[in-house]
């Protein structure tokens, strides 16, 4: 069992770091028996290998790898940072909101700003993506081997999709018994579903990226969009930051009153959650994105 | 006894010193500062180092053999190694004959 963590821990240094050091770590850990606290090692190594890129071993990866690295990293951040908009979309959708929203411009400014990138950006995310879906179909069509592969992306959409319709069409049917705490485990549970949807989704993409051959100019517009869609996500996390300060400076009570899918935390925690994770996944979109740019200059 | 953070374990010194002799791949490295200090480097920690040293340019790796690759210490590394052994041994030698002019050793 640890020999296996240790083996999935290598899969979280970088792709640069892999290729040069990624054979010889495995040899090493062959030789050994690795102790858990092994596996806290290469963990805290991985982390320390993301934070402190080497120059000597990103000439390991050429830009096209290092295009497909960060555009793949980019998806994993717009799926962590669409569950957490998402989260925004709901604590923030409810009348008293919008009334707030009347009363305080600046509060109804930034929901709109949020909304209106979000819709720019998932626009981003289709005109990036799409060439490489048409590219990796093409692909599936001569080499049958690729289909399963290819196919799980969409897969894991049409599954959260048909989870969504299903979550909707219960709610709309019998509202009144689908409130309060059986209301927000349901809701719990379809956004853990989402996440594992967008995780099985992000992982295939990423698999599928690198084994399908995408002309360059086709990469670097992938590459482009994403960059849009992360100054898109830098952008929406500080219009959430703006929304949250203006909550609790023009709205205390709103900030203060429960909220969450079990009623358990304020609005105001709810919110810092959501802008933590907002950050989180838009700094590190910018990290990956400024790592594809550096290498794209290189070549 | 507590550890004072010192130097001398630092991954980085370590992986120098045990080059000192001759090229070495990940696994005799391990084992050799483990012999040699005490200190036993994780993988994370040891390929870290590595990556580090090699990037300053003080130690090269040679061809693989198998899936292992041997690291050497060069010129630029020698020289690096040599001088903060040195550094080390004057510090060590002073602060050993302070702690016996203050009768702290016997």
């Amino acid at each position: 069992m640890t020999r296996r963590l240790a083996d999935w821990s290598l899969w979280l240094y970088p792709l640069a770091f892999r290729r040069r050091y990624g054979e010889e770590l495995r040899a090493l850990l062959d030789g050994s028996s690795p102790r858990p606290v092994a596996v806290l090692d290469l963990l805290r190594g991985a982390l320390a290998a993301h934070l402190r890129p080497k120059d000597t071993v990103s000439g390991c990866v050429d830009s096209g790898d290092r295009m497909r690295a960060s555009m793949s990293a980019q998806l994993a951040c717009w799926v962590l940072f669409a569950a957490a908009g998402f989260g925004f979309y709901n604590t923030t959708e409810d009348a008293p909101f919008t009334a707030a929203g009347h009363a305080h411009p600046v509060l109804a400014g930034a929901h709109v700003a949020i909304q209106v990138i979000a819709v720019l950006a998932s626009g981003a995310v289709l005109a990036g993506a799409l060439p490489l879906i048409v590219a990796a179909l093409n692909q599936a069509r001569r080499q049958p081997g690729l289909r399963r592969l290819v196919s799980l992306p969409p897969l894991a959409v049409l599954v959260f999709a048909g989870l969504t319709g299903m979550l909707v069409a219960v709610a709309h049917s019998e509202p009144a018994r689908h409130t309060g705490s059986s209301g927000g485990i349901v809701f719990l549970a379809w956004g853990l579903a989402g996440l594992a949807c967008g995780a099985i989704c992000v992982l295939g993409a990423r698999a599928a990226l690198f084994v399908v051959p995408v002309p360059r100019w086709r990469l670097v517009t992938a590459f482009v969009c994403g960059t849009l869609v992360t100054a898109a996500m830098t952008a929406i996390a500080l219009a959430t930051a703006v929304y949250a300060i203006d909550l609790f400076a023009d709205a205390a009570p709103l900030a203060a009153s429960a909220n969450g899918p079990l009623q358990l935390v304020s609005t105001g925690a709810s919110l810092a959650v959501q802008l933590t994770v907002m950050l989180l996944a838009a700094t590190l979109a910018v990290t990956t994105t400024q790592r594809g740019w550096r290498a794209l200059a290189r070549n | 006894m507590r550890s004072i953070g010192a130097r001398s374990t630092d991954p980085g010194l370590l992986v120098l010193t045990s080059l000192a002799d001759g090229p070495k791949h990940g696994y005799a490295i391990t084992l050799d500062i483990e012999q040699l200090s005490g200190v036993k480097l994780g993988p994370g920690t040891l390929y870290g180092a590595l990556s580090r040293l090699e990037g300053r340019g003080l130690i090269e790796a040679l061809p693989a053999e198998d899936r292992r690759r041997p690291y050497r210490l060069t010129g630029a590394g020698s020289a690096a190694l040599a001088q903060e052994l040195q550094t080390l041994e004057r510090v060590a030698r002073r602060g050993l004959e302070r702690l016996r002019v203050a009768g702290a050793m016997r």
